[in-house]
Protein backbone atom coordinates (compact mmCIF):
# COMPACT_ATOMS: atom_id res chain seq x y z
CA UNK A 1 0.00 0.00 0.00
CA UNK A 2 1.24 3.71 -0.82
CA UNK A 3 2.54 6.00 2.02
CA UNK A 4 -0.74 8.57 2.89
CA UNK A 5 1.36 10.93 1.17
CA UNK A 6 2.97 9.55 -2.22
CA UNK A 7 1.69 11.01 -4.87
CA UNK A 8 1.59 7.86 -7.39
CA UNK A 9 2.52 7.59 -10.77
CA UNK A 10 -0.34 9.60 -12.59
CA UNK A 11 1.30 10.37 -16.00
CA UNK A 12 0.54 13.13 -18.24
CA UNK A 13 -2.82 12.52 -18.41
CA UNK A 14 -5.59 14.04 -21.37
CA UNK A 15 -4.14 16.50 -23.78
CA UNK A 16 -4.54 19.89 -23.07
CA UNK A 17 -6.40 22.48 -24.85
CA UNK A 18 -3.93 25.34 -26.18
CA UNK A 19 -5.80 28.07 -24.05
CA UNK A 20 -4.89 25.56 -20.92
CA UNK A 21 -1.04 26.13 -21.06
CA UNK A 22 -1.19 29.90 -21.60
CA UNK A 23 -0.49 31.39 -17.55
CA UNK A 24 -1.87 34.79 -16.67
CA UNK A 25 0.82 36.92 -15.50
CA UNK A 26 -1.90 37.85 -12.27
CA UNK A 27 -2.20 34.75 -11.05
CA UNK A 28 1.31 33.78 -11.38
CA UNK A 29 2.76 36.71 -9.89
CA UNK A 30 0.55 35.52 -6.56
CA UNK A 31 1.97 32.23 -6.48
CA UNK A 32 5.46 33.96 -7.40
CA UNK A 33 5.03 36.45 -4.31
CA UNK A 34 4.38 33.55 -2.09
CA UNK A 35 7.42 31.36 -2.32
CA UNK A 36 9.47 34.99 -2.26
CA UNK A 37 7.91 36.22 0.78
CA UNK A 38 9.15 32.97 2.41
CA UNK A 39 12.13 33.08 0.94
CA UNK A 40 12.79 36.62 2.41
CA UNK A 41 12.80 34.67 5.90
CA UNK A 42 15.32 32.66 5.12
CA UNK A 43 17.53 34.37 2.95
CA UNK A 44 20.13 34.69 5.16
CA UNK A 45 20.71 31.21 6.38
CA UNK A 46 20.51 30.13 2.55
CA UNK A 47 22.88 32.68 1.11
CA UNK A 48 26.24 31.95 3.23
CA UNK A 49 26.83 28.95 1.78
CA UNK A 50 26.25 30.19 -1.78
CA UNK A 51 28.91 32.33 -0.87
CA UNK A 52 31.39 30.15 0.26
CA UNK A 53 30.52 27.73 -1.78
CA UNK A 54 32.54 29.46 -4.94
CA UNK A 55 35.17 30.62 -3.07
CA UNK A 56 36.09 27.49 -2.54
CA UNK A 57 35.86 25.75 -5.42
CA UNK A 58 37.93 28.88 -6.49
CA UNK A 59 40.54 27.80 -3.96
CA UNK A 60 40.82 24.03 -4.10
CA UNK A 61 40.59 24.45 -8.61
CA UNK A 62 42.11 27.82 -8.99
CA UNK A 63 43.97 28.71 -7.47
CA UNK A 64 45.80 25.04 -6.40
CA UNK A 65 44.75 23.00 -9.30
CA UNK A 66 44.84 25.80 -11.42
CA UNK A 67 48.64 26.29 -10.64
CA UNK A 68 49.77 23.16 -12.51
CA UNK A 69 47.89 24.39 -15.93
CA UNK A 70 51.14 27.07 -16.32
CA UNK A 71 49.49 28.37 -19.89
CA UNK A 72 45.66 28.19 -18.95
CA UNK A 73 42.85 27.34 -20.64
CA UNK A 74 42.36 28.59 -24.61
CA UNK A 75 44.35 31.67 -23.61
CA UNK A 76 43.37 32.16 -20.32
CA UNK A 77 44.55 31.45 -16.90
CA UNK A 78 42.27 28.80 -15.46
CA UNK A 79 40.74 29.87 -12.50
CA UNK A 80 39.08 32.79 -15.19
CA UNK A 81 38.24 29.98 -16.90
CA UNK A 82 36.15 28.12 -14.74
CA UNK A 83 35.05 31.27 -12.94
CA UNK A 84 32.24 31.95 -15.14
CA UNK A 85 31.12 28.35 -14.85
CA UNK A 86 30.46 28.46 -11.12
CA UNK A 87 28.25 31.34 -11.73
CA UNK A 88 26.04 28.71 -14.06
CA UNK A 89 26.38 25.64 -11.76
CA UNK A 90 25.11 27.37 -8.80
CA UNK A 91 21.95 28.72 -10.80
CA UNK A 92 21.75 25.01 -11.72
CA UNK A 93 21.91 23.82 -8.11
CA UNK A 94 19.61 26.50 -7.19
CA UNK A 95 17.01 25.31 -9.80
CA UNK A 96 17.34 21.53 -9.39
CA UNK A 97 16.50 21.99 -5.82
CA UNK A 98 13.69 24.15 -5.69
CA UNK A 99 11.56 22.49 -8.39
CA UNK A 100 12.16 18.95 -6.93
CA UNK A 101 12.11 18.45 -2.99
CA UNK A 102 10.55 22.15 -2.29
CA UNK A 103 7.98 21.52 -5.27
CA UNK A 104 7.45 18.05 -4.02
CA UNK A 105 7.24 19.55 -0.22
CA UNK A 106 4.23 21.78 -0.97
CA UNK A 107 2.90 19.91 -3.34
CA UNK A 108 2.67 16.44 -1.35
CA UNK A 109 3.32 17.33 2.09
CA UNK A 110 1.93 20.23 2.84
CA UNK A 111 -1.06 19.77 0.12
CA UNK A 112 -0.66 23.52 -0.72
CA UNK A 113 -1.60 23.20 -4.46
CA UNK A 114 -4.73 21.46 -3.43
CA UNK A 115 -6.04 25.08 -1.95
CA UNK A 116 -4.24 27.08 -4.50
CA UNK A 117 -6.07 25.39 -7.72
CA UNK A 118 -8.91 25.98 -5.56
CA UNK A 119 -9.02 29.64 -6.09
CA UNK A 120 -9.09 30.92 -9.44
CA UNK A 121 -5.43 30.24 -10.22
CA UNK A 122 -5.10 27.32 -12.44
CA UNK A 123 -2.61 24.90 -12.83
CA UNK A 124 -0.64 26.55 -16.03
CA UNK A 125 -0.27 29.44 -13.53
CA UNK A 126 0.64 27.73 -10.60
CA UNK A 127 3.56 26.33 -12.90
CA UNK A 128 4.62 29.00 -14.43
CA UNK A 129 4.70 31.28 -11.03
CA UNK A 130 7.05 28.28 -9.24
CA UNK A 131 9.30 28.71 -12.58
CA UNK A 132 9.31 32.14 -12.58
CA UNK A 133 10.63 31.95 -9.05
CA UNK A 134 12.88 28.98 -9.03
CA UNK A 135 14.27 31.28 -11.80
CA UNK A 136 14.39 34.06 -9.70
CA UNK A 137 16.09 32.50 -6.85
CA UNK A 138 18.45 30.48 -8.78
CA UNK A 139 19.61 34.22 -10.65
CA UNK A 140 20.20 35.51 -7.20
CA UNK A 141 22.64 32.44 -6.17
CA UNK A 142 24.19 33.12 -9.44
CA UNK A 143 24.33 36.93 -9.10
CA UNK A 144 26.06 36.01 -5.42
CA UNK A 145 28.82 33.66 -7.52
CA UNK A 146 28.90 36.95 -10.17
CA UNK A 147 29.80 39.05 -7.01
CA UNK A 148 32.57 36.74 -5.63
CA UNK A 149 34.17 35.88 -8.86
CA UNK A 150 34.39 39.37 -9.88
CA UNK A 151 36.22 40.64 -6.17
CA UNK A 152 38.57 37.73 -6.90
CA UNK A 153 38.88 40.15 -10.41
CA UNK A 154 38.11 37.12 -12.36
CA UNK A 155 35.49 38.87 -14.89
CA UNK A 156 37.03 40.80 -17.76
CA UNK A 157 34.48 41.83 -19.61
CA UNK A 158 32.20 44.50 -19.55
CA UNK A 159 29.52 42.36 -20.95
CA UNK A 160 29.18 40.37 -17.33
CA UNK A 161 26.59 43.11 -16.72
CA UNK A 162 24.16 41.08 -18.68
CA UNK A 163 24.66 37.82 -16.73
CA UNK A 164 22.14 37.55 -14.45
CA UNK A 165 18.77 37.95 -17.01
CA UNK A 166 20.88 35.18 -18.89
CA UNK A 167 21.07 33.13 -16.28
CA UNK A 168 17.37 33.63 -15.19
CA UNK A 169 16.69 32.37 -19.08
CA UNK A 170 18.87 28.79 -18.39
CA UNK A 171 17.90 28.67 -15.04
CA UNK A 172 14.17 28.37 -16.40
CA UNK A 173 14.95 25.75 -18.86
CA UNK A 174 16.48 23.56 -15.68
CA UNK A 175 13.55 24.40 -13.53
CA UNK A 176 11.04 22.81 -16.05
CA UNK A 177 12.88 19.72 -15.78
CA UNK A 178 12.96 19.53 -12.46
CA UNK A 179 9.79 20.51 -12.49
CA UNK A 180 8.47 17.81 -14.98
CA UNK A 181 10.40 15.15 -12.90
CA UNK A 182 8.70 16.06 -10.05
CA UNK A 183 5.23 15.94 -11.28
CA UNK A 184 6.07 12.45 -12.73
CA UNK A 185 7.62 10.68 -10.12
CA UNK A 186 5.49 8.34 -7.73
CA UNK A 187 7.74 9.25 -4.82
CA UNK A 188 10.05 11.07 -3.58
CA UNK A 189 13.30 8.04 -3.69
CA UNK A 190 13.70 8.93 -7.06
CA UNK A 191 15.24 12.07 -6.68
CA UNK A 192 18.28 10.25 -5.83
CA UNK A 193 18.56 9.72 -9.74
CA UNK A 194 17.97 12.90 -11.13
CA UNK A 195 20.80 14.28 -8.80
CA UNK A 196 23.21 11.40 -9.60
CA UNK A 197 22.51 10.69 -13.01
CA UNK A 198 21.35 14.15 -14.15
CA UNK A 199 22.52 16.80 -12.01
CA UNK A 200 25.95 15.60 -11.12
CA UNK A 201 27.20 14.43 -14.70
CA UNK A 202 25.81 17.81 -16.32
CA UNK A 203 27.95 19.78 -13.10
CA UNK A 204 30.93 17.77 -13.98
CA UNK A 205 30.96 17.27 -17.91
CA UNK A 206 29.22 20.45 -19.32
CA UNK A 207 32.21 22.77 -19.37
CA UNK A 208 32.46 24.22 -16.26
CA UNK A 209 35.99 22.73 -15.41
CA UNK A 210 37.22 21.59 -18.51
CA UNK A 211 36.95 22.30 -22.70
CA UNK A 212 36.56 19.71 -24.71
CA UNK A 213 38.91 20.17 -27.87
CA UNK A 214 40.96 17.17 -26.64
CA UNK A 215 37.93 14.49 -26.12
CA UNK A 216 36.46 12.62 -29.12
CA UNK A 217 33.69 14.87 -31.04
CA UNK A 218 30.52 12.78 -29.46
CA UNK A 219 31.17 14.13 -25.98
CA UNK A 220 30.53 17.80 -26.59
CA UNK A 221 27.78 16.30 -29.11
CA UNK A 222 26.30 15.09 -25.48
CA UNK A 223 27.14 17.54 -23.52
CA UNK A 224 25.42 19.87 -26.28
CA UNK A 225 22.04 17.93 -25.24
CA UNK A 226 22.31 19.54 -21.74
CA UNK A 227 20.94 23.02 -20.56
CA UNK A 228 23.80 24.05 -18.37
CA UNK A 229 26.39 23.51 -21.13
CA UNK A 230 25.01 26.45 -23.10
CA UNK A 231 24.24 28.32 -19.78
CA UNK A 232 28.06 27.60 -19.17
CA UNK A 233 28.76 29.20 -22.37
CA UNK A 234 26.84 32.39 -22.23
CA UNK A 235 28.20 32.70 -18.91
CA UNK A 236 31.85 32.38 -20.19
CA UNK A 237 31.35 34.30 -23.02
CA UNK A 238 30.00 37.42 -21.11
CA UNK A 239 32.58 37.23 -18.84
CA UNK A 240 35.62 36.96 -20.96
CA UNK A 241 33.70 39.09 -23.98
CA UNK A 242 30.85 37.15 -26.15
CA UNK A 243 30.36 36.22 -29.44
CA UNK A 244 27.05 37.45 -30.70
CA UNK A 245 26.38 34.95 -33.06
CA UNK A 246 26.95 31.89 -30.52
CA UNK A 247 25.28 33.11 -27.52
CA UNK A 248 22.04 33.45 -29.62
CA UNK A 249 22.09 30.32 -30.37
CA UNK A 250 22.80 28.58 -27.20
CA UNK A 251 20.45 31.51 -25.61
CA UNK A 252 17.86 29.90 -28.50
CA UNK A 253 18.24 26.64 -27.57
CA UNK A 254 17.25 27.46 -23.92
CA UNK A 255 14.21 28.95 -24.71
CA UNK A 256 12.97 26.70 -27.12
CA UNK A 257 13.62 24.40 -24.75
CA UNK A 258 12.19 25.54 -22.09
CA UNK A 259 8.68 26.71 -24.58
CA UNK A 260 8.86 22.64 -25.28
CA UNK A 261 8.65 21.31 -22.04
CA UNK A 262 6.29 23.67 -20.27
CA UNK A 263 3.43 21.62 -21.20
CA UNK A 264 4.77 18.56 -19.15
CA UNK A 265 4.49 19.71 -15.71
CA UNK A 266 1.38 21.46 -16.30
CA UNK A 267 -0.36 18.36 -17.67
CA UNK A 268 1.28 16.05 -15.65
CA UNK A 269 0.00 18.30 -12.60
CA UNK A 270 -3.22 18.52 -13.85
CA UNK A 271 -3.29 14.47 -14.15
CA UNK A 272 -1.92 14.52 -10.16
CA UNK A 273 -4.21 17.35 -8.71
CA UNK A 274 -7.76 17.48 -10.75
CA UNK A 275 -8.11 14.02 -11.47
CA UNK B 1 -23.59 39.47 -0.78
CA UNK B 2 -26.24 36.96 -2.93
CA UNK B 3 -25.60 37.93 -6.31
CA UNK B 4 -27.62 35.18 -7.89
CA UNK B 5 -31.41 35.37 -8.71
CA UNK B 6 -33.64 33.70 -6.31
CA UNK B 7 -34.36 30.97 -9.24
CA UNK B 8 -31.07 29.95 -10.02
CA UNK B 9 -29.91 27.26 -7.69
CA UNK B 10 -26.54 27.77 -6.35
CA UNK B 11 -25.75 23.75 -7.14
CA UNK B 12 -27.60 21.89 -10.05
CA UNK B 13 -26.39 18.57 -11.00
CA UNK B 14 -27.64 16.35 -13.73
CA UNK B 15 -26.35 12.32 -13.94
CA UNK B 16 -23.30 13.45 -12.43
CA UNK B 17 -20.67 10.62 -12.57
CA UNK B 18 -17.25 10.41 -11.70
CA UNK B 19 -14.94 7.43 -12.11
CA UNK B 20 -11.26 7.25 -11.02
CA UNK B 21 -9.95 4.63 -12.57
CA UNK B 22 -12.52 1.09 -13.00
CA UNK B 23 -14.28 2.08 -9.60
CA UNK B 24 -17.36 4.35 -9.99
CA UNK B 25 -16.81 7.29 -7.22
CA UNK B 26 -20.31 8.83 -8.09
CA UNK B 27 -23.08 6.85 -10.01
CA UNK B 28 -25.61 9.26 -12.26
CA UNK B 29 -26.77 11.64 -9.16
CA UNK B 30 -29.72 14.19 -9.17
CA UNK B 31 -29.36 17.55 -6.74
CA UNK B 32 -30.33 20.75 -6.33
CA UNK B 33 -29.33 23.36 -3.64
CA UNK B 34 -31.24 26.39 -3.42
CA UNK B 35 -29.15 29.12 -2.75
CA UNK B 36 -29.28 30.66 0.34
CA UNK B 37 -29.53 27.09 2.39
CA UNK B 38 -27.45 25.06 4.33
CA UNK B 39 -27.17 22.08 2.22
CA UNK B 40 -25.75 18.95 3.96
CA UNK B 41 -24.35 15.51 2.31
CA UNK B 42 -24.03 12.35 4.77
CA UNK B 43 -22.97 9.04 3.83
CA UNK B 44 -20.79 6.59 5.17
CA UNK B 45 -16.73 6.73 3.72
CA UNK B 46 -16.15 6.04 0.32
CA UNK B 47 -19.92 7.19 -0.30
CA UNK B 48 -18.74 9.79 -2.85
CA UNK B 49 -19.41 12.92 -1.20
CA UNK B 50 -15.81 14.06 -1.35
CA UNK B 51 -15.82 13.72 -5.20
CA UNK B 52 -19.28 15.22 -5.38
CA UNK B 53 -16.88 17.98 -3.08
CA UNK B 54 -14.19 18.40 -5.37
CA UNK B 55 -16.03 18.63 -8.56
CA UNK B 56 -18.14 21.01 -6.95
CA UNK B 57 -14.96 23.21 -6.53
CA UNK B 58 -13.38 22.58 -9.18
CA UNK B 59 -10.87 19.82 -7.62
CA UNK B 60 -11.79 16.64 -10.18
CA UNK B 61 -13.54 17.28 -13.19
CA UNK B 62 -16.39 16.06 -14.58
CA UNK B 63 -16.89 12.43 -15.94
CA UNK B 64 -19.87 12.69 -16.91
CA UNK B 65 -23.12 13.93 -16.92
CA UNK B 66 -23.38 18.33 -15.88
CA UNK B 67 -22.80 20.11 -13.28
CA UNK B 68 -23.56 23.78 -12.66
CA UNK B 69 -22.25 25.62 -9.84
CA UNK B 70 -23.54 29.65 -9.51
CA UNK B 71 -25.56 29.45 -12.63
CA UNK B 72 -22.44 28.46 -14.72
CA UNK B 73 -20.91 25.15 -16.44
CA UNK B 74 -17.98 24.07 -13.76
CA UNK B 75 -16.41 22.45 -16.92
CA UNK B 76 -16.25 25.93 -19.03
CA UNK B 77 -15.95 28.56 -16.15
CA UNK B 78 -14.23 26.63 -13.73
CA UNK B 79 -12.05 30.11 -12.87
CA UNK B 80 -15.22 32.22 -12.67
CA UNK B 81 -16.50 29.74 -10.52
CA UNK B 82 -13.68 29.45 -8.72
CA UNK B 83 -13.84 33.60 -7.73
CA UNK B 84 -16.57 33.36 -6.15
CA UNK B 85 -16.62 30.20 -4.07
CA UNK B 86 -15.24 29.91 -0.76
CA UNK B 87 -13.54 26.16 -0.07
CA UNK B 88 -12.95 24.58 3.62
CA UNK B 89 -11.03 21.00 2.56
CA UNK B 90 -11.33 18.16 4.51
CA UNK B 91 -7.32 18.10 5.20
CA UNK B 92 -5.72 21.49 7.09
CA UNK B 93 -3.71 22.30 4.67
CA UNK B 94 -2.80 25.85 5.71
CA UNK B 95 0.88 27.16 5.03
CA UNK B 96 3.10 26.78 7.68
CA UNK B 97 5.70 28.47 6.06
CA UNK B 98 3.50 32.07 6.53
CA UNK B 99 1.79 33.31 9.61
CA UNK B 100 -2.02 33.75 10.39
CA UNK B 101 -2.71 36.48 8.72
CA UNK B 102 -0.42 35.91 5.69
CA UNK B 103 -2.10 32.76 5.26
CA UNK B 104 -5.12 35.15 4.63
CA UNK B 105 -3.36 38.02 2.76
CA UNK B 106 -1.61 35.81 -0.07
CA UNK B 107 -4.89 33.83 -0.48
CA UNK B 108 -6.40 36.98 -1.51
CA UNK B 109 -3.51 37.31 -3.67
CA UNK B 110 -4.74 33.81 -4.92
CA UNK B 111 -8.00 36.10 -6.19
CA UNK B 112 -6.12 39.21 -7.67
CA UNK B 113 -6.90 41.12 -4.82
CA UNK B 114 -4.89 44.27 -3.96
CA UNK B 115 -2.71 43.76 -1.26
CA UNK B 116 -4.13 46.69 1.04
CA UNK B 117 -7.66 45.48 0.82
CA UNK B 118 -6.07 41.84 1.25
CA UNK B 119 -4.99 43.19 4.84
CA UNK B 120 -7.95 44.94 5.93
CA UNK B 121 -10.14 41.78 4.85
CA UNK B 122 -7.68 39.88 6.47
CA UNK B 123 -7.84 41.56 9.68
CA UNK B 124 -11.69 41.40 9.41
CA UNK B 125 -11.85 37.97 9.00
CA UNK B 126 -9.51 36.98 12.14
CA UNK B 127 -11.91 39.48 13.83
CA UNK B 128 -15.00 36.83 12.86
CA UNK B 129 -12.87 34.12 13.92
CA UNK B 130 -11.77 34.53 16.56
CA UNK B 131 -7.92 34.69 15.97
CA UNK B 132 -7.06 38.16 15.71
CA UNK B 133 -4.97 37.84 18.88
CA UNK B 134 -3.02 34.92 16.89
CA UNK B 135 -2.39 36.72 13.78
CA UNK B 136 1.63 37.34 14.05
CA UNK B 137 1.98 33.66 14.65
CA UNK B 138 3.46 30.17 12.80
CA UNK B 139 0.91 28.28 12.02
CA UNK B 140 2.65 25.09 14.29
CA UNK B 141 1.62 26.87 17.18
CA UNK B 142 -2.13 27.14 16.84
CA UNK B 143 -4.87 24.05 17.68
CA UNK B 144 -6.51 21.91 15.94
CA UNK B 145 -9.91 24.22 16.49
CA UNK B 146 -7.77 27.35 15.55
CA UNK B 147 -6.57 26.12 12.09
CA UNK B 148 -10.11 25.03 11.61
CA UNK B 149 -11.19 28.42 12.07
CA UNK B 150 -8.72 29.74 10.16
CA UNK B 151 -9.33 27.52 7.40
CA UNK B 152 -12.95 29.35 7.38
CA UNK B 153 -11.60 32.52 7.08
CA UNK B 154 -9.59 31.95 4.62
CA UNK B 155 -12.59 30.15 2.47
CA UNK B 156 -14.03 34.27 3.22
CA UNK B 157 -11.37 36.17 2.23
CA UNK B 158 -13.33 36.48 -1.53
CA UNK B 159 -16.49 37.15 0.14
CA UNK B 160 -18.16 33.85 -1.62
CA UNK B 161 -21.66 33.53 -2.54
CA UNK B 162 -20.99 29.60 -1.79
CA UNK B 163 -18.87 27.75 0.79
CA UNK B 164 -18.33 24.25 0.45
CA UNK B 165 -17.08 22.46 3.49
CA UNK B 166 -15.80 18.89 3.80
CA UNK B 167 -16.36 17.32 7.17
CA UNK B 168 -15.43 21.13 8.59
CA UNK B 169 -15.57 19.61 12.46
CA UNK B 170 -14.06 16.16 12.06
CA UNK B 171 -11.32 15.74 15.18
CA UNK B 172 -12.64 18.73 17.19
CA UNK B 173 -13.24 18.90 20.96
CA UNK B 174 -17.34 20.32 21.70
CA UNK B 175 -16.19 23.65 22.31
CA UNK B 176 -14.39 23.45 18.75
CA UNK B 177 -17.14 22.43 17.16
CA UNK B 178 -19.44 24.98 18.63
CA UNK B 179 -17.11 27.70 17.54
CA UNK B 180 -17.31 26.42 13.66
CA UNK B 181 -21.16 25.74 13.90
CA UNK B 182 -21.95 29.32 15.16
CA UNK B 183 -19.88 30.43 12.45
CA UNK B 184 -21.42 29.17 10.00
CA UNK B 185 -24.65 29.75 11.11
CA UNK B 186 -23.81 33.16 11.10
CA UNK B 187 -22.69 32.94 7.83
CA UNK B 188 -25.74 31.36 6.37
CA UNK B 189 -27.73 34.08 8.33
CA UNK B 190 -26.10 36.79 6.02
CA UNK B 191 -27.54 34.59 2.81
CA UNK B 192 -24.22 32.90 2.42
CA UNK B 193 -24.93 29.06 0.61
CA UNK B 194 -23.40 26.40 2.93
CA UNK B 195 -22.78 22.98 1.24
CA UNK B 196 -21.19 20.78 3.82
CA UNK B 197 -20.25 16.87 4.33
CA UNK B 198 -20.31 15.44 7.83
CA UNK B 199 -20.47 12.06 9.87
CA UNK B 200 -22.08 13.94 12.83
CA UNK B 201 -25.56 13.83 12.78
CA UNK B 202 -26.45 16.46 15.11
CA UNK B 203 -24.49 19.02 12.99
CA UNK B 204 -26.44 17.54 10.32
CA UNK B 205 -29.86 18.19 11.68
CA UNK B 206 -28.24 21.84 13.34
CA UNK B 207 -27.39 23.09 10.54
CA UNK B 208 -29.01 21.62 7.98
CA UNK B 209 -31.93 22.81 6.08
CA UNK B 210 -31.88 20.55 3.48
CA UNK B 211 -29.94 16.71 3.37
CA UNK B 212 -29.09 14.11 1.42
CA UNK B 213 -27.69 10.99 1.87
CA UNK B 214 -25.31 9.23 -0.05
CA UNK B 215 -24.21 4.84 -0.32
CA UNK B 216 -21.45 3.60 -3.37
CA UNK B 217 -21.79 6.74 -5.28
CA UNK B 218 -25.56 7.12 -5.44
CA UNK B 219 -28.54 9.56 -3.72
CA UNK B 220 -30.54 7.05 -1.04
CA UNK B 221 -32.41 10.54 0.85
CA UNK B 222 -33.28 13.54 0.84
CA UNK B 223 -35.02 15.97 2.67
CA UNK B 224 -35.49 17.82 5.38
CA UNK B 225 -33.98 16.64 8.52
CA UNK B 226 -37.36 16.50 10.67
CA UNK B 227 -39.16 14.86 7.48
CA UNK B 228 -36.27 12.44 6.59
CA UNK B 229 -36.47 10.84 10.58
CA UNK B 230 -40.48 10.75 10.16
CA UNK B 231 -40.11 9.43 6.30
CA UNK B 232 -37.83 6.52 7.21
CA UNK B 233 -38.02 5.58 11.12
CA UNK B 234 -41.11 7.17 12.50
CA UNK B 235 -41.57 8.82 15.66
CA UNK B 236 -40.37 7.03 18.62
CA UNK B 237 -37.04 4.33 18.99
CA UNK B 238 -37.21 1.28 21.11
CA UNK B 239 -33.69 -0.36 21.58
CA UNK B 240 -33.33 -3.69 23.47
CA UNK B 241 -30.53 -5.72 24.27
CA UNK B 242 -31.74 -9.30 24.02
CA UNK B 243 -30.76 -12.51 25.80
CA UNK B 244 -29.51 -15.08 24.21
CA UNK B 245 -32.30 -17.79 24.61
CA UNK B 246 -34.55 -14.94 23.58
CA UNK B 247 -35.91 -15.77 19.99
CA UNK B 248 -35.73 -12.15 18.01
CA UNK B 249 -37.84 -13.22 15.16
CA UNK B 250 -40.96 -14.61 16.90
CA UNK B 251 -40.65 -11.00 19.10
CA UNK B 252 -40.98 -8.96 16.46
CA UNK B 253 -43.90 -11.22 15.12
CA UNK B 254 -45.60 -10.70 18.37
CA UNK B 255 -45.29 -6.83 18.01
CA UNK B 256 -46.95 -7.18 14.33
CA UNK B 257 -48.73 -3.78 13.89
CA UNK B 258 -46.76 -1.83 16.67
CA UNK B 259 -43.80 -1.49 14.80
CA UNK B 260 -42.80 -0.09 11.64
CA UNK B 261 -39.53 -1.73 11.20
CA UNK B 262 -36.77 -2.84 12.76
CA UNK B 263 -32.59 -3.87 12.51
CA UNK B 264 -31.08 -6.79 14.22
CA UNK B 265 -27.55 -6.95 14.99
CA UNK B 266 -26.25 -9.91 17.30
CA UNK B 267 -28.23 -9.38 20.27
CA UNK B 268 -29.07 -5.75 19.84
CA UNK B 269 -32.84 -4.90 18.68
CA UNK B 270 -33.90 -1.56 16.97
CA UNK B 271 -37.34 -1.35 16.76
CA UNK B 272 -38.64 1.69 15.19
CA UNK B 273 -42.27 2.56 16.04
CA UNK B 274 -45.12 5.61 16.29
CA UNK B 275 -45.35 4.59 20.10
CA UNK B 276 -42.65 3.07 21.49
CA UNK B 277 -43.77 2.84 24.68
CA UNK B 278 -46.62 1.28 23.89
CA UNK B 279 -44.54 -1.18 21.94
CA UNK B 280 -42.65 -2.06 24.96
CA UNK B 281 -45.73 -2.55 27.31
CA UNK B 282 -47.26 -4.80 24.61
CA UNK B 283 -44.04 -7.15 25.27
CA UNK B 284 -44.26 -10.35 26.73
CA UNK B 285 -41.37 -10.43 28.79
CA UNK B 286 -41.47 -13.73 30.28
CA UNK B 287 -41.30 -15.74 26.57
CA UNK B 288 -38.71 -12.79 24.95
CA UNK B 289 -36.19 -12.02 28.07
CA UNK B 290 -33.77 -8.96 27.32
CA UNK B 291 -31.17 -7.85 29.25
CA UNK B 292 -32.08 -3.77 28.54
CA UNK B 293 -34.65 -1.91 26.94
CA UNK B 294 -34.59 1.74 26.40
CA UNK B 295 -37.23 4.17 24.29
CA UNK B 296 -35.63 7.25 22.82
CA UNK B 297 -37.02 9.65 20.28
CA UNK B 298 -35.96 8.50 16.44
CA UNK B 299 -32.47 11.12 15.29
CA UNK B 300 -30.71 11.34 11.95
CA UNK B 301 -28.62 8.87 13.18
CA UNK B 302 -31.51 5.96 12.90
CA UNK B 303 -32.11 7.22 9.32
CA UNK B 304 -28.21 7.16 8.51
CA UNK B 305 -27.76 3.47 9.93
CA UNK B 306 -31.34 2.06 8.19
CA UNK B 307 -30.55 3.09 4.70
CA UNK B 308 -27.09 2.87 4.52
CA UNK B 309 -26.78 -0.56 7.02
CA UNK B 310 -24.92 -1.23 10.31
CA UNK B 311 -21.67 -3.12 9.08
CA UNK B 312 -18.38 -1.40 8.86
CA UNK B 313 -17.57 -0.38 5.71
CA UNK B 314 -13.80 -0.06 6.16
Amino acid sequence: MALPNEPGYRGLGRPLVPGDLVPSPRYSAAVWMRNARVFSRLWRGALLPTFLDPFFYLLALGFGLGTYFAHGIQGIPYKEFVAPGLIASAAMWSSAFETTYNVYFRMNELRLYDNVLSTPVEVQDLVFGDLAWSATRATIYGCVVLVVVAAFGLISSPWAILIPPLVTLGALCISVIGYAFTTLIPKIDLYSYFFTLGITPMFLFSGIFFPFDRLPGWVEVVAWLTPLYHLVEIARGMATGPDGLQLLVHAAWLAAVTALLFPVPVRALRAKLVP
Amino acid sequence: MNATRPAEPAVLARRLAKAYGGRVAVDEIDFRVPPGICFGFLGPNGAGKTTTMKMTYGLATVGAGELRVLGMDITRDRRRIKARLGVVPQETNLDNDLTVRENLVFQASYFGTDVRIARARADELLEFTLLADRADERIQNLSGGMKRRLLIARALVNDPELIVLDEPTTGLDPQARLAVWRALERLRARGVTLLLTTHYMEEAARLCDRLLIMDHGRIVAEGDPAALVREHVGREVLELKLEPECDAEALIASLDGRVDGYDLTDDALTLYAEDAEGALGALDNERFPTDSALVRHATLEDVFLRLTGRSLRE
